[in-house]
């Protein structure tokens, strides 16, 4: 079976003054569909950069990437804003909801960038996956108004209210105390029973340890990958 | 998706975060507000201005009359004075004869004040020997079921006969009393009435102009203008002046396109007949209505200056509070991106932002332009009574309106491209 996401010689060089820092020096990996993986990495290890080409918001300056078979290395930006819109979930360590808009609609929010958005279907869907993350109480509220973990959960739910087959978390529990550490990873690691492929990007080895793999990167490259 | 799809989130999310930052955005309106609000009432007052001097023309007689005056001799011919003899009614069967662009021709003759009595009422009015082609000239009418005109007849018999503006037959005789075929006294000898002139209504521009006021001055031109009473103009002549020469003549051109042909005929008609001897003066309305016009463009240059420079001003302001706005929700597009916002989206949305914007204040300054419509049609009211009040016309209010949502759109197009390329990784790790 073909993976899902499968990189093949990926590189990303930045100019910085004079030299190229090479964020990525040739990385090659497979994600399988419903993979727990965590990638792991002290800053500047390229596990960020990694992280934005995988999720579309950024381009490789060369190497392949199959996405569900089909080649995106070279996508031009509304391609991949669809990508992201469409197949691809992102959970942030600061949360990232908007605080003027409600917690239902922060996470109707990647829908209304669809091309067949319909409001009504939208909130359907949004609700939907505030229940699955146990917010459903929460509709109307402010995400100024919940807490730390609760606005992470609800930041799962935008992740997931697309139904994207790959959900990268970028130091999900950064920001959290320890009882909601384990929530959220919780949560995140049962959406692999529903197809999603999930990816954990962490400089923390006990955050690294609750997944299924970890890929240790190093300078830009892939140091270890292991599977438990 | 559909560009209505589009709209839609994008302008609640502009009354959005117009309700979040309500000093704010209020101050970046008030640009657009005074600017809307200056070009509504500009127009507003300036149509009004132009409807009351179409009125204030049309008393005058309108474009299309031209009226000879009496004039002292040029300085070069001052030494022929003795040969000078003045209009007369020489000059009226001339002109009709050889002027054919006239359409009509109204000698007159100004009698002065005169007592006029019916038995112990007395009224003090102006006396004009008129004939029958004073009304189309003067564009007034004889009041439907009171009377005639003078006519043709009167002026060859020179009879006794006069007809009264309304005001002096309010004067002369007690209400509902009909005085048409009545006799009143004048200088002692006995006129009969035989017509009412038409009430004219308390309407037009006091403009002031020497040629627009009347004897008495102060008083407003329409009221005036219901007095006067007018006998067959031979009958002035003999009767009351002993002489032939009239005060004036009144001319109506058939086609007001060929006025000035008009003029230069009538010129060297009375030339002519005159024996080469400049006596006479001809003027038109049209001078006057050149000085209007100019006046009119100056203040619609001046004011619509003010409105452009406000609508300007107004403009930058929204662009300033759309960039401040954008700098400080980088992270919310960020956010937007990462979700799958194009940057069209985006530009959409801000464009949208600034476009609700700037309608809000397009409407808060209609509001604001009633208040000064309002106001000055008061203080106008009260130095100018009978000029008629400017009214808010729902076209202007909607151009104010057009041109406040333009501005906001062309103010927004650099911010909102700002934010449509943001990078969205930068965006997201902006604090």
């Amino acid at each position: 079976m073909a993976s899902l996401i499968s990189i093949r010689g990926l590189r990303k060089t930045y100019r910085m003054g004079d030299e190229d820092v090479h964020a990525l020096d040739g990385v090659d990996l497979d994600f399988e569909k419903g993979e727990f993986v965590a990638i792991l990495g002290p800053s500047g290890s390229g596990k960020s950069t990694l992280m934005h080409i995988l999720g579309f918001m950024d381009r490789p300056s060369a190497g392949s990437i199959l996405f569900e078979g089909h080649e995106v290395a070279a996508l031009d930006p509304d391609r991949r804003a669809w990508y992201r819109s469409n197949r691809v979930g992102f959970v942030f360590q600061a949360f990232n909801l908007l605080p003027r808009l409600t917690v239902l609609e922060n996470v109707a929010l990647p829908l209304i960038y669809r091309e067949d958005s319909d409001p009504a279907r939208n909130a359907e869907a949004a609700r939907a996956a505030l229940e699955r993350v146990g917010m459903g109480h929460r509709l109307d509220h402010r995400p100024g108004q919940l807490s730390g973990g609760e606005r992470q959960r609800v930041a799962v739910a935008r992740a997931i209210v697309g139904r994207p087959a790959i959900i990268f978390a970028d130091e999900p529990t950064g920001n959290l105390d320890v009882r909601n550490v384990d929530r959220v990873l919780d949560l995140l690691g049962s959406l692999i029973s529903e197809g999603i492929t999930v990816v954990l990007v962490t400089h923390d080895l006990s955050v690294a340890e609750r997944a299924h793999r970890v890929i240790a990167m190093r300078a830009g490259r892939v140091q270890e990958d292991r599977r438990r | 998706m559909r560009i209505v799809d589009r709209l839609r989130p994008a302008v609640i999310n502009g009354l959005r975060e117009l309700r979040a930052n309500k000093v704010r955005s209020l101050l970046s309106m008030s640009g657009i507000i005074l600017g809307v609000a200056s070009l509504v009432a500009m127009v507003t007052v300036v149509q009004g201005m132009v409807g009351n001097f179409r009125q204030f023309v049309d008393a005058m007689g309108g474009i299309e009359k031209i009226t000879v005056t009496r004039e002292p001799l040029p300085r070069e011919q001052e030494h022929l004075a003795e040969l000078s003899e003045g209009l007369t009614m020489r000059d009226v069967a001339r002109i009709r004869t050889t002027v054919p662009l006239i359409a009509n021709i109204s000698p007159e003759v100004r009698v002065g004040f005169e007592k006029l009595a019916n038995d112990d009422r007395e009224t003090l009015t102006y006396v004009t020997g008129v004939a029958a082609d004073y009304l189309p000239v003067a564009k007034r009418w004889v009041d439907p079921g009171h009377g005639r005109f003078i006519s043709d007849l009167d002026v060859h018999n020179m009879t006794d006969v006069v007809v009264l503006g309304a005001a002096v037959v309010a004067d002369l005789f007690p209400p509902n009393e009909d005085p048409v075929g009545r006799v009143i006294k004048l200088r002692g000898r006995a006129y009969t009435v035989v017509g009412v002139l038409n009430n004219i209504e308390g309407s037009g521009f006091q403009i002031s102009s020497a040629r627009g006021r009347g004897p008495g001055g102060s008083g407003s031109s329409w009221r005036y203008r219901n007095y006067g009473a007018y006998i067959p103009v031979t009958t002035a002549l003999t009767k009351f002046l002993g002489s032939d020469r009239l005060s004036g003549l009144g001319l109506r051109v058939g086609n007001p396109q060929q006025l000035q042909d008009a003029v230069d005929q009538t010129e060297r008609a009375l030339l002519q007949s005159h024996k080469g001897l400049r006596d006479f003066g001809i003027t038109t309305n049209e001078q006057t209505l050149e000085d209007f016009r100019r006046t009119e463009s100056a203040f619609k240059l001046s004011l619509g200056g003010v409105a452009g420079i406000s609508l300007f001003v107004g403009g930058i302001g929204i662009m300033n509070v759309m960039l401040a706005s954008i700098n400080e929700r980088i992270r919310e597009i960020g956010v937007r991106k990462a979700v799958g916002a194009r940057g069209s989206d985006l530009f959409l949305q801000f464009l949208a932002e600034a476009a609700v914007v700037s309608f809000v204040g397009g409407v808060l300054g209609l509001v604001v332009s009633l208040g000064i419509v309002t106001l000055m049609n008061l203080v106008l009211a009260a130095a100018v009574p009978t000029s008629a009040a400017s009214m808010l016309d729902p076209q202007i209010m909607a151009m104010g309106l057009g041109f406040s949502v333009v501005i906001g759109l062309v103010a927004g197009v650099y911010p909102a491209m700002r934010a449509a390329r943001l990078d969205p990784i930068e965006a997201l790790r902006h604090e």
